[in-house]
């Protein structure tokens, strides 16, 4: 949903491959550690960082995504969001590409990976390629573990953003 | 006027706030606002759930009370830690727990004022509320939305260098600190700095520019006689880490000084109401409701004698004499907090060219001398107490937490009642009445998570309600 008249009409929204130096991947893994399949993101960053030490890419974790990342954002070339979700069956494996929008914000540390993306767009006039990294959960509940239907699939899951982050911004697209 | 021939407007949730809550407004047979009530509608129960818990675990569960404010916690435990091992923490501790605090003063007043309130200053209070955030501020001053982002990341990032992460670090321990602060993080703050206090003097003078269109929000929003309190240092200087509680009055004249935060409950009344998961306090020698008292910044500025630093004293100086009394009106807390960000840019520096500052003694080690123990700071939200009480194994047997929010429980409802008497007519709710309603709770900055120990969001229900308890409006969002 398209509130607002767009500011920035003029502002680059992506940097092409090819044109000056490689800029890094951003994978950003978000969600509550403590609710079970919530924390796939950080479950994914350490997969990430633990299994591949030399991907070209750099690996965050946060809570909740939050208008300061749109800075990191907007200085790298191609960005990836790990984070669970509630929509399918458990353990099932979805890459969507994602652009910026300007939704409705009513918190200040709650934002949508499009908004962010959209803030990085309208503050810093970059708004680089990215793709919501997601598997669908089967529990939230108080816990730190994944539940199996999750754990199963996160080397996939791995598997693919390691892919992604490989082939930087130029081929991302051709994967969604 | 009996019960049943009042109206009820009810607000649920309240947005752009820390955490869940609802208001409610009745309304008489005239249509006019009569009473107001600010619930606060999560728990959590932070106090029953430490008992039974090793004391030297307290400092990391407390601090996962709030993601705003983890390191408030982290220090009022940590010193209430302190005073269970009876020991006095290496002096470069210290200063290293204030340039954390200081770090997170930035960043909670950035989000509160940038993210949260600055719509409103900005657009106005009848703004479209779909614009009312983030977005509408970069489309109508984007360096204002950029120095609000640049500022929280500035203090977030100071807490990530010292407490290896943003939310909810571990650094801050009983005895003192963790680990020392390298040189490389010292000098990388320090280059830091001057941009940060630009950007706080710049957002001074914005707001001051800009304070002719709410004439009317300052006259009407928590403008009343009340109490101020805060920890003051020896002197009456500001502080935010270490000092004794002094209480102020609605003339500005010190009411009561040298209090030792210890003793809290020998001064401070909790009361609980039956609509409310948040504890309202109150100055227990004028009783409730009278003693009603106000935290949090424009507190700190109403109590403390001065700054300590140059450009902040300019400031104070300048905030005194908006009244010849105290300040009393709950919108000035917007231009406290701002005066404290400065004050916080420009105390981190004196703290980080201490020549101490790089020791290596940074933690004292004992283990329980004493079976009680009272930790004390300046949140950024206002006071914060932390209260343990511990069995010969050093295992948690009692736990209280008197939160800044919940001092201002009393005078956060009285405001929404003064703002719906002003703004608030007839059945039906405006986008304007609502954000009025909102906004007068935004000044406060309320943190519930914090206030009720509890999780989540804070979004706003309102609601109106007829004499017979018919719903005749209600805005949830």
């Amino acid at each position: 949903m398209k509130s607002h008249a767009d500011p920035y009409e003029d502002c680059p929204t992506s940097v092409v491959a090819g044109q000056g130096p490689r800029l890094k991947t951003l994978v950003l893994g978000y969600g509550n550690p403590l609710r079970s399949d919530d924390g796939l993101g950080w479950h994914a960053a350490e997969q990430l960082a633990a299994t591949l030490p030399d991907l070209d890419a750099e690996i965050r974790t946060t809570a909740q995504l939050t208008p300061e990342l749109a800075l990191p954002i907007s200085e790298a070339g191609l960005v990836i969001f790990i984070d669970a979700t509630r929509e399918g069956e458990p353990g099932e494996l979805t890459c969507n590409p994602l652009t910026p929008q300007l939704v409705p914000v009513r918190s200040s540390h709650h934002l949508s990976p499009e908004a962010v993306l959209a803030l990085s767009k309208y503050m810093y006039g970059v708004s680089p390629p990215a793709f919501l990294v997601s598997l669908c959960g089967a529990c939230f509940g108080l816990g730190e573990e994944l539940s199996p239907a999750v754990a199963g699939q996160l080397p996939r899951l791995v598997s693919l953003v390691a892919q992604l982050a490989e082939s930087g911004s130029a081929s991302a697209a051709s994967l969604s | 006027m009996t019960e049943k021939q009042r109206n009820t407007i009810v607000i649920d949730p309240v947005t752009r706030i820390e955490g869940h809550s609802k208001i409610t407004l009745h309304l008489n047979a005239q249509g006019r606002v009569e009473d107001a009530r600010f619930h606060v509608t999560q728990f959590r129960g932070f106090e029953k759930f430490c008992e039974g818990r090793p004391f030297y675990e307290m400092p990391s569960l407390m601090a996962r009370i709030c993601g705003i404010c983890p390191v408030s916690h982290l220090i009022a435990s940590a010193k209430a830690c302190d005073a269970l091992l009876a020991v006095r923490i290496p002096p470069t501790a210290d200063k290293l727990r204030r340039i954390f605090g200081l770090a997170q003063v930035i960043q909670s007043h950035a989000l509160s004022f940038f993210y949260l309130s600055s719509p409103d200053l900005l657009l106005g209070m009848d703004a479209d509320p779909a614009k009312a955030n983030l977005f509408g501020v970069i489309e109508k001053n984007r360096e204002l939305a950029l120095d609000g982002v640049h500022l929280r990341q500035f203090g977030q990032q100071i807490i990530e260098r010292l407490g290896g992460k943003r939310i909810h670090p571990a650094w801050i321990v009983p005895g003192g600190v963790s680990e020392p602060l390298t040189e490389e993080n010292r000098d990388a703050i320090l280059e830091a700095l001057p941009q940060a206090q630009q950007i706080s003097e710049r957002t001074i003078d914005w707001f001051k520019a800009n304070l002719e269109p709410f004439r009317e929000e300052i006259t009407t929003f928590g403008n009343f006689p009340t109490l101020f309190m805060g920890i003051v240092k020896p002197g009456g200087g500001l502080t935010f880490y270490d000092g004794n509680v002094r209480i102020t009055d609605a003339s500005g004249d010190v009411l009561v000084d040298n209090l030792d935060p210890a003793n809290y409950n020998d001064y401070i009344g909790e009361k609980v109401e039956p609509w409310s998961f948040l504890k309202s306090t109150y100055y227990k020698p004028k009783g409730f409701p009278d003693g009603i008292y106000r935290v949090g910044p424009l507190a700190r500025m109403n109590v403390a004698d001065r700054c300590g630093t140059p450009r902040a004293d300019q400031e104070l100086a300048e905030f005194h004499e908006l009244q010849r009394t105290a300040v009393l009106s709950s919108f000035h807390y917007h231009h406290a907090r701002l005066i404290e960000i400065l004050y916080c840019v420009e105390r981190m520096r004196s703290l980080l060219e201490d020549p101490d500052i790089l020791s290596k003694h940074v933690r004292a080690f004992a283990k329980p001398n004493a079976l009680e123990g009272v930790g004390a700071c300046e949140a950024p939200r206002g006071t914060l107490f932390h209260h343990y009480k511990i069995d010969e194994q050093g295992l948690i047997r009692w736990a209280n937490l008197v939160i800044a929010t919940g001092h201002n429980s009393v005078a956060m409802n009285r405001s929404i009642l003064q703002v719906g008497k002003h703004f608030v007519r007839g059945e039906r709710l405006t986008p304007g009445m609502l954000n009025r309603v909102e906004a007068v709770i935004r000044a406060y900055d309320p943190c519930l998570s914090c206030s009720t120990h509890a999780v989540g969001q804070m979004p706003l229900h309102i609601q109106l309600l007829s004499w017979d308890g018919k719903v005749l409006d209600e805005v949830s969002r």
